[in-house]
């Protein structure tokens, strides 16, 4: 399908959405080329290309919406798919005012460049050589490596299309790739694991060794650990495991979230929540992070903004709908995963800002602590509503401001508000961990006054 | 769905640069999805996915391409571009495509295409009304709906063409009970390979109050201690622990390159004698069931671990070639855009000799796990961790009372050892499982089992 067919199917859809009742509509389309390939034992192992595209329907009528979609789009009929979303519009009946966008202030959109276009001149061949590279220098690099477990390169390239009657007509076009490293070191009848990723749309960033030495190094320092005693420690978290922390506790800074009662921020805006050296921020207009975007799903331009400022709740994040039940306007935080989905609330780049110490200085400030460098569980083994979370770590233990020791099988637990505001130091290494939806987490290492271990 | 001539065209094409064997799958499916909070529904959502995924392997190598656009010159250029993936080599051969029909185990009663919007409100409406009932307490309740009624079509150069029709249903409550400064949650489900007939006002009423019942159990409860104990595991979900504890561990995506701690044990003793563990596809509308896989074999029902020796993995084509084992119809995806490998699909600990009863009053201390929340595992190191949605201390031989914000992890290898007394009570409970070749719906199960010595995580502060 060309692109003049598809303006033609979109045009066609939107037309006949006010003869099927709607007083509005809206066409999202994405359509998207994708490549994965993995190297086992120096062979190519798998090898993925696709093609593939959706398009979702979305009508307003009495200030509801009714959502269809299809992947058949060639020979869509739009009767029925018309049909489909007016039967799911009827279904309705919550009583919250719903929108399509109409830019009656004329916003501006940022512009933002989320397409490398020097990326296309790499081949498929190269990528799998990078691949064949990284599997042989993992075993070059450290004996104790007994086995390469993913050694995966994937990209994406993605045309994403929003047009609705109020005259909204956005295009989007991105590319980017990953590189997913996971090795496995034997030492007698110990295993460990660790892996590494890359992403981005810049090839010529790739230092492929850094990779493979992150995973390697994540492993062969956590070979020996055993768990500690049971009791409250002093705990340092490193930059990308804070940021999975933040990751799970996202939702309590959506408007969504707040509105039905499912927020342990519900009624904080202005309070302090936070060490008032605390500054969480949304920054969409980023250069090179992928959650970078000038629009947001509902097609709303994206603002900077600071969620949390020196430790006080400033705003929550918005889409249409709870922007305009809080008598606001929308932060441009409307996500919808993908054109099967509904509009829910995402931030873009999401990260703490970073603060003025040395990971060395805080390390050193610490008489007897904890370096945690994974948590896991982070699905299932938080809670969002209360803000306890109990989640298997790894780490290493601090004795005199010096890490003695790697430590596992233990579970660290605590309460995320009682966290941030029990933060002693925020350093200066802000990193930002992996793609999650269409965000990203950031946050620099933390040192948090105590939380409860449970070991041996 | 595709003409047999132009499956033929398509796999030809895809061995014509070499390459052993070659695989088509054609996917059309129908979602319905309605969600319910406050009282109002606030979505209602529908589609259709349609989609080919082609394969080809060429030894131990696979090729993997997919498309929505399932129009022949499409197909066939796409399967060229695939080849392209292979050295060259001679052109492989296609057999004659004959069609297998399987035994349909799963009938479905009412289709839930035929059930009008209003009468699916009605149930999810009702579970509401029951939780928000249950108590005062209970300020928030959510109910999803969803449905699915999914063809697939599966046809592959040795000559097969087979066809399944998987019509799945769930219907989930969550409950938030909330006071002062706390909130906790509480939630239960029923998902079947079944029609609407899955649902009735007395299974609806169960889950909603189960639900509720948990949530407010849960506000009213202590902090759950840390350290290590004996934990009781009820019957149902808790055999979530197995599923990510060894169940991953056993799937050959794992084992084959050696990535599991249980590959190369066939035979050997890796679970206390108690345990015998077995993943069943064939369980009539069970939620993890189909009639064949994702390849096309016949889903069956494996012994994994007898009496606490390994016996069988769980193994997709692929991945049998480099085992060099037989498929155990275990091949599954999520759908097309993911090439299937070995996954679970109902697995659990079959039944023990002994009574719930007397498993609690042989625990002189330790935590009974009522109900368990979600989990992960790290399949090569064996590590996983779990989250109890509900648990209570036991004191004396006896349940005493509850406690929230508990967590347990270990190493699934000693999990298994460690298993010391396995109930009567088999249940199953419905959950979604995430890995490589997607989601997909697995049931989990066991009967009321005690482990001795799991390090918990509580929330309790240590003074």
């Amino acid at each position: 399908m060309n692109s003049n067919q598809l303006d033609s199917i979109i045009e066609k859809l939107l037309n006949a959405s006010e003869s099927h009742g709607f007083d509005g509509a809206e066409v999202m389309v994405t359509s998207q080329k994708d490549f994965e390939a993995s190297v086992f034992q120096g062979d190519i192992d798998e090898y993925s290309i696709s093609e593939s595209s959706g398009l979702s329907f979305r009508g307003i009528k009495d200030d509801s919406i009714g959502y269809a979609y299809t992947e058949k789009i060639s020979d869509v009929s739009s009767e029925l798919l018309l049909k489909e979303a007016m039967d799911n519009l009827k279904a309705i009946d919550s009583k919250d005012q719903e929108f399509i966008f109409d830019n009656k202030e004329s916003l501006e959109y940022k512009e933002i460049n989320q397409f490398n276009a020097l990326y296309k001149e790499v081949t498929n061949e190269e990528k799998i050589n990078l691949l064949k590279k990284m599997e042989k220098e993992a075993y070059a690099y450290d004996h104790r490596v007994s086995t390469v477990k993913h050694c995966i390169f994937g990209d994406g390239n993605q045309l994403l299309k929003i047009k609705n009657t109020y005259g909204i007509d956005l295009e989007e076009r991105s590319n980017g790739f990953f590189i997913y490293f996971n090795v496995g070191v034997t030492l007698g009848d110990e295993i460990q694991s660790g892996y590494s990723i890359f992403f981005g749309n810049d090839y010529s960033a790739v230092d492929y060794k850094a990779v493979v030495h992150e995973a390697v190094d994540k492993a062969v320092n956590l070979l020996g650990a055993q768990p500690i005693k049971s009791d409250n420690y002093s705990v340092i978290i490193e930059n990308k495991t804070f940021a999975s922390l933040l990751k799970a506790y996202a939702s309590i800074f959506s408007a969504e979230a707040v509105q039905k009662g499912l927020s342990l921020l519900d009624g904080k805006i202005d309070e302090t929540i936070g060490n008032e050296n605390l500054s969480i921020v949304d920054h969409p207009h980023l250069e090179n992070k992928m959650a970078s975007r000038s629009f947001d799903s509902e097609g709303v331009p994206t603002q900077v903004k600071k969620i949390v400022e020196k430790g006080q709740l400033k705003r929550f994040l918005h889409n249409l709908k709870t922007a305009n039940k809080a008598h606001i306007t929308s932060t441009g935080n409307a996500i919808r995963y993908s054109y099967k989905s509904s509009v829910g609330i995402a931030p873009s780049n999401f990260y703490i800002e970073a603060g003025s110490f040395d990971v060395e200085e805080m390390v050193a400030s610490v008489d007897r602590g904890l370096y945690i460098v994974s948590l896991e569980g982070m699905h299932a083994g938080i809670n969002p509503v209360s803000g306890d979370f109990s989640l298997a770590a790894k780490g290493f233990l601090i004795e005199q401001g010096e890490k003695v020791k790697p430590v596992n099988q233990i579970t660290v637990s605590g309460n995320f508000l009682k966290v941030l505001q029990s933060i002693e130091m925020i350093g200066k290494d802000l990193k930002f961990g992996l793609p999650s939806g269409a965000s990203i987490y950031g946050s620099p290492s933390i040192k948090v006054k105590a939380l409860t271990i449970s070991g041996n | 769905m595709v003409k047999k001539s132009i499956l033929k065209e398509v796999l030809a094409a895809a061995l014509s640069r070499g390459g052993d064997f070659a695989e088509i799958y054609i996917e059309d499916r129908l979602n319905k999805s309605i969600a319910l909070i406050s009282g109002a529904i606030e979505k209602s959502l529908s589609g259709r996915d349609y989609g080919v995924g082609i394969r080809i392997f060429s030894g131990l190598k696979s090729i993997y391409v997919y498309t929505n656009d399932s129009s022949k010159n499409n197909l066939v250029s796409l399967a060229k571009e695939a080849a392209l993936g292979l050295e060259t080599g001679l052109s492989g051969e296609v057999k004659e495509l004959s069609r297998v029909d399987r035994i349909n185990r799963h009938k479905i009663e009412t289709y839930p295409a035929s059930v009008l919007a209003k009468d699916k409100i009605a149930l999810m409406k009702r579970a509401y009304d029951k939780s928000k009932d249950y108590d005062q307490l209970i300020k928030q309740v959510k109910v999803n709906y969803l449905d699915y009624d999914k063809k697939i079509l599966i046809a592959n150069s040795e000559g097969l063409l087979t066809e399944d029709r998987q019509v799945r249903t769930r219907l989930s409550v969550t409950s938030i009970a909330r006071n002062n400064n706390e909130m906790q949650t509480g939630s239960d489900n029923i998902g079947g390979h079944m029609g609407f007939e899955l649902y009735n006002e007395k299974r609806i009423d169960a889950i909603a109050i189960e639900s509720a019942r948990i949530a407010k159990t849960m506000l009213l409860a202590d902090k759950c201690p840390s350290g290590k104990m004996d934990v009781v595991i009820d019957n149902g979900f808790g055999g979530v622990i197995f599923h990510e504890a060894c169940g991953h561990g056993l799937e050959a995506t794992s084992v084959a390159k050696g990535n599991s701690v249980y590959a190369g044990k066939i035979d050997e003793k890796i679970a206390s004698p108690l345990v015998t563990a077995i993943d069943d596809g064939t369980i009539e509308n069970a939620w993890g069931s189909s009639n064949i896989d994702d390849e096309g074999f016949e889903t069956q029902k494996n012994v994994l671990i007898e009496k606490g020796i390994l016996k069988k993995y769980m193994v997709d084509r692929l991945n049998g070639r480099r085992m060099e084992m037989k498929p155990t119809g275990s091949s599954r995806r999520q759908n097309y855009r993911y090439a299937p490998t070995s996954r679970m699909t109902n697995t659990y600990i079959d039944n023990g000799d002994s009574t719930k009863d007397e498993i609690i009053s042989n625990t002189a201390s330790g935590l009974f796990a009522r109900k368990m929340g979600g989990g992960s595992v790290n399949p090569l190191t064996g590590e996983f961790n779990f989250n109890v949605m509900e648990a209570y201390i036991i004191k004396n031989g006896r349940i005493d009372k509850p406690v929230r914000g508990a967590s347990l992890i270990g190493k699934g290898s000693e999990v298994l050892r460690n298993i010391d007394m396995v109930g009567n009570n088999l249940a199953l409970g419905q959950g979604n499982c995430g890995s490589s070749s997607g989601s997909l719906p697995v049931n989990v199960g066991q009967p009321t089992i005690r482990v001795k010595d799991i390090t918990v995580g509580g929330i309790k502060d240590e003074q």
